[in-house]
């Protein structure tokens, strides 16, 4: 087994499929939620969070957790039952968290952090620990994800009649974020904020099209994502591309492609 | 009234910040009556009934509520995401599962069983409102709180809402508790009217109400009109006029 993981192109393609089937689901209820930009937030945020790190000389994703903790509760602490994140609230913390990482990691002399492994990160130099890692948190989030489903589901419907029927919706919300957070912060050394972003979106959207339930948007999203690392992985190879973009490329290929097949067949709506 | 009492509410104070919304109102709810909040924008309606079912907790006063009691609700706006594929069976099991033949019997009591299998996007504002009304009657509630159910329905359909809620409350032996605007409706609907502008102005059955001078200062020549056209067997209208410098529109 050990031998067998010693292969790192197995090893990236067991990180990647872990990372697209957790990000399926969790991307599917911030699509719901009109969250979509709170990744994006979250990932360029982190590039703070990596800075920090290098300053207080933390491993870079304690301080990534951090920060993207830091963020995400008191984002909870200023939604209130009727209104969803405002854009312009994640948008500033979006480019001052960017900002302010990119001059932390500029300025410090032990400079070992390329911006790129940030953006991108490196899905063909997955650790075994980094697998251990993806490994546990995946799992975690499943476990939430299968115990509260159903909540997470009527929250995304209406936050109101859920709140109304006895779900706990400040709780189901605040438990979403820290979910979103602690993917976020495992998956950066290895997908790259960037590309974390992409993920929990981009697949989202091709399986929309097909889907008349919310599960099936879930299966569905997890096959896309499926797909897009798989052709990635293979442009990587193939063309010598970075593993990162070219996984978004095909991402965004796939939709187009679907996109356009459904303009011929009925949409399921 | 010999009624079963479901809900006495007593006192009840709500503010945010500085600005009073809901100023020491008191009332009760009755198992089988109808009560219809009525109001001019911004009078509290919403945050009466939102405090009924429990959405809002931080008012002041209190509430009697009878025990185990089960509510249903129609919010005033349901707006579900375009990007959110989900079926009108699913959003009948919500928040817990439901055997499918009260899915069925639920959608039948509201006159949408046809709806079953669309996807919630593709439904008229009209047709959203009646499977969320359908909702609300799963379970066997005591009481159904009603938030406007007839904004955004066309006249017709506001109609039939309300045959189908007098319906609800014969057939469920529910009380039924909703904020509206349309006081013509309203007026020969229901068994207890609450006139609300931040503290209750009056309450009572609908005939009373609409001799209130504080009904008929807030609502004027609608308010005189509603009764003319729906109520009164009389071919004139009463000595409204004579209060018509409180009119404004």
């Amino acid at each position: 087994m050990t031998d067998l993981l010693d292969n790192f192109l197995l090893r990236s393609i067991i990180a990647g499929t872990m990372m697209v089937s957790i990000a399926a689901p969790i991307g599917c209820l911030m699509v719901w939620q009109r969250l979509a930009f709170l990744s994006d937030t979250l990932g360029h945020a982190a590039v703070m969070g990596v800075g920090l790190g290098l300053l207080l000389q933390f491993p870079p994703m304690l301080g990534v957790l951090a920060v993207v903790l830091l963020i995400v509760v008191s984002l909870s602490q200023v939604v209130n039952i009727n209104n969803a994140l405002s854009e312009t609230t994640l948008a500033i913390i979006s480019h001052t968290g960017l900002a302010a990482g990119l001059i932390l990691i500029g300025v410090l002399p032990s400079n070992t952090v390329s911006i790129e492994a940030i953006l991108f990160g490196d899905l063909l130099a997955v650790t075994l620990t980094d697998l251990g890692m993806i490994f546990i948190t995946t799992l975690l989030l499943l476990i939430l994800l299968m115990r509260h489903w159903r909540s997470f589901v009527a929250v995304s419907v209406s936050r109101e009649i859920a709140q109304a029927e006895g779900i706990q919706v400040r709780k189901i919300q605040l438990l979403m974020y820290l979910m979103i957070a602690l993917l976020v912060a495992v998956m950066m050394k290895v997908m790259g904020v960037l590309l974390i972003a992409a993920m929990l979106v981009i697949p989202t959207s091709s399986a929309r099209v097909l889907s008349i339930s919310p599960e099936r948007m879930v299966i569905f999203s997890a096959l896309y994502g499926g797909a897009s690392l798989a052709g990635g992985i293979f442009g990587s190879f193939q063309f010598d591309w970075q593993a990162g973009p070219s996984i978004v490329l095909s991402a965004t290929s796939l939709l187009l492609l679907t996109l356009l097949l459904t303009r011929w067949v009925k949409r399921p709506v | 009234m010999p009624a079963e009492l479901l809900i006495r509410a007593n006192e009840i104070s709500y503010s945010i910040g500085q600005k009073l919304i809901l100023d020491r109102v008191s009332f009760e709810l009755y198992r089988g009556q109808i009560t219809a909040v009525i109001g001019p924008n911004g009078a509290g309606k919403s945050t009466l009934t939102g405090i009924v079912n429990g959405l809002i907790d931080n008012y002041s006063g209190d509430i009697e509520r009878h025990p185990g009691m089960r509510i249903g609700y129609l919010p005033q706006k349901v707006y579900v995401n375009t990007l959110m594929p989900v079926s009108v069976e699913r959003i009948l099991q919500l928040t817990r599962s439901v055997a499918d033949k009260e899915v069925d019997a639920a959608l039948a009591q509201a006159e949408v069983a046809y709806l079953k299998h669309r996807q919630v996007q593709s439904l008229s504002e009209g047709e959203l409102k009646r499977v969320l009304l359908a909702r609300t009657t799963l379970g066997n509630p005591d009481l159904i709180v009603l938030d406007e159910p007839t904004a955004g329905v066309d006249v017709t359909g506001e109609l039939k809402m309300y045959e189908l809620i007098s319906e609800f409350r014969n057939q469920l032996h529910c009380a039924i508790l909703m904020a509206s605007h349309n006081l013509h409706l309203v007026m020969s609907n229901t068994d207890q009217v609450l006139c609300l502008n931040q503290h209750l102005c009056c309450s009572g059955l609908p005939e009373s109400v609409s001799q209130h001078p504080e009904y008929l200062a807030l609502f004027g020549q609608q308010a005189a009109d509603s009764i003319a056209v729906y109520t009164h067997r009389h071919d004139h209208v009463h000595d409204v006029s004579g209060r018509h410098q409180d009119h404004h529109d």
